[in-house]
């Protein structure tokens, strides 16, 4: 490394220390305001430290709505999404990596169209697909008469499962694999599946850190899509229900905040346990654009 | 070369390996676009279909509130992209120069990535609250008059822009410093020994090396803030008077709101053409650029 002078070095310190204050404080604001009361915030001179802390606010705000129900719609979801999604993807990427079949390199080319589309533009589609669901939430065999699968966990499951982005990196990690583990594995007599299942998958292990990482994270995150195919309250996520928070109730701005650091706070104590994957799973959406 | 022929051989287990994938693909992804564009050509409510044509085309231009959409879009894809991109650089640079606390300062500003658009909107909402929110308080030590942010026709837009540089700027800079980390050092090294200053280097070897990473963080930049929905839905509701609807937002509205799914699917028709029209010229752009530097 470059010798930098010592007054430019404590300068530059200072603009990020300054930086890293701006990205921060929102964060230390909520806390600050979750644990003040109205007369607090209202007062003309503001302090960052509540007089009192006032931790009731919690108990108060998770009592509007039924928050262990959105955590649990919200885990739920997330976690099938991710084990079905993951699941696939790998199996799709070690077919494409290792396998022989007719037309296997155009059906990969193909199956990346997912990574050009925006996901908001095949909501309306996506919508009607689910609402003609034969069988499903009171649908006929022709999928008319009921919801299908709107309003239910498979309809918010179901349209996240498939990532292309997941099948390119999994193929592009298994490309990395020696051929002679395979060939191995093939005068033992193991089948496909067999070299799947003991070789490849318990040796993707950074691979799927970072894309559970990538994909628990976007999925617990999701707002637009619970907000267009739910109708009733106890299919609420966690998103969801905070995003009316402000519609439905008249605005304490304490409940609200303490409702905001309710949703955030797992997803922040996963990352910081986590942070490696989080960072690694992002910076490889990176390098190999 | 390869010992074992059998590996060559074809086999169906392939398809089965990527079945699970490719039914959930062709359902969500393939026959979406492929619906839309049936649609496009609608009039459809859920209940009755009729086939008319191009008349949803011709309507969206002369529906103000697309245009005003399209407008609103362009605005807040371009601020929001050049700043993040300038700022996500300069930080990248700084963070790369292994000053004290480093780790520290990357975290810090990756963690407005993590969490979701919509706690991050709830808390920008309070404090771009006009009475009591910290940042009129803040305008007012310093003896600015207080704004009305969000409920401010003119800058409504700006307010959206400045939370979403804040939300995404730590995830530009994670991908900048895992760019200049391949910068090779002896780059560096040869222009020291040409007498460059700190500033002749981040111009001469760190933007230019810098230039892939760019490129990839532009278009997909493009691409995710052309479709920007969930901040406008949750601060303004795409108010106040239109000033920061954009056309996911209308497409939201005419959908699930107006249930005009024929028009809705003409909308996204529309946006589906401008990102690949804008990506093609993107790519057509930088091979360009290549093809000069090897010349």
């Amino acid at each position: 490394m470059q010798r930098y002078s010592r007054i430019a070095n404590r300068f530059w310190v200072a603009v990020l220390i300054g930086i890293s204050f701006v990205m921060i404080f929102p964060f230390i604001l909520m806390l600050s305001t979750s644990l003040k009361n109205m007369a607090e915030l209202q007062r003309p001179v503001f302090s960052i430290i509540p007089d009192v802390l006032r931790f009731e606010n919690y108990p108060k705000a998770m009592a509007r709505g039924d928050w262990a129900l959105y955590f649990w719609n919200s885990i739920y979801v997330t976690a099938w999404t991710v084990v079905l999604s993951l699941l696939f993807n790998s199996m799709a990427g070690f077919a494409f990596a290792r396998l022989q079949f007719r037309f296997r390199d155009s059906l990969f080319i193909v199956s990346l169209i997912g990574l050009m589309i925006p996901p908001q533009v095949n909501m309306l589609p996506i919508y009607v697909i689910l609402k003609y669901v034969p069988f499903a939430g009171g649908n006929d065999w022709l999928g008319r008469g009921g919801l299908g699968w709107l309003n239910s966990y498979w309809g918010l499951i179901a349209p996240y499962v498939a990532g292309s982005f997941g099948v390119f990196l999994f193929r592009q990690f298994y490309l990395t694999f020696p051929r002679a583990l395979d060939d191995a594995a093939v005068i033992d007599g193991m089948t496909a599946r067999q070299r799947f299942m003991y070789i490849y998958l318990p040796l993707s292990k950074p691979v799927m850190a970072s894309l559970v990482a990538l994909k628990a994270t976007a999925t617990w995150n999701e707002y637009t899509w619970p907000l267009i195919i739910t109708m009733t309250t106890d299919m609420r996520t966690v998103q969801l229900a905070l995003s009316l928070y402000k519609d439905e109730y008249t605005i304490e701005w304490e409940l609200l905040m303490a409702a905001t650091a309710v949703a955030i706070i797992p997803l922040l104590i996963i990352f910081f346990c986590a942070q490696r994957y989080f960072v690694e799973g992002i910076v490889t959406t990176g390098i190999k654009g | 070369m390869r010992p074992t022929k059998k590996l060559k051989q074809y086999d169906n287990t392939g398809y089965l390996f990527i079945l699970p994938f490719y039914v959930f693909f062709a359902v969500f992804i393939v026959t979406p676009i492929l619906m839309n564009l049936v649609l496009s050509f609608t009039r459809f409510n859920l209940k009755e279909m009729k086939f008319i044509g191009l008349q949803n085309y011709l309507n969206l231009f002369e529906d103000e509130f697309f245009v005003r959409s399209l407008v609103n879009t362009g605005l807040y894809t371009f601020f929001t992209l050049a700043f993040t991109m300038l700022i996500s650089l300069f930080l990248a640079i700084l963070l790369n120069r292994g000053l004290t606390g480093t780790p520290l300062f990357r975290t810090s500003s990756f963690i407005p990535h993590v969490v979701s658009m919509v706690a991050a909107s709830m808390i920008w909402y309070w404090m771009y609250e006009p009475a009591y929110g910290i940042i009129n308080r803040f305008l007012a030590v310093v003896g600015i008059s207080g704004k009305l942010w969000l409920h401010d026709e003119k800058l409504a837009l700006v307010s959206i822009i400045i939370m979403s540089i804040w939300k995404f700027t730590g995830y530009y800079m994670v991908i900048y410093l895992a760019g200049l980390q391949t910068i090779p050092s002896y780059l560096y090294e040869a222009t020291a020994i040409d007498g460059a200053s700190e500033w002749q280097k981040i111009w001469y070897v760190t933007i230019p090396m810098l230039r892939p990473v760019t490129f990839f963080l532009f278009v997909t930049g493009v691409i995710n803030n052309f479709n920007v929905f969930e901040q406008v839905n949750i601060l303004t509701q795409g108010g106040p008077m239109n000033a920061t609807t954009t056309v996911v937002h209308q497409i939201f509205i005419r959908a699930f709101r107006d249930f005009l799914m024929g028009y809705a699917a003409a909308q996204a028709i529309l946006v589906l053409i401008i990102v690949a029209i804008l990506t093609l010229m993107f790519f057509k752009y930088g091979s360009q650029e290549q093809d000069v530097e090897v010349a």
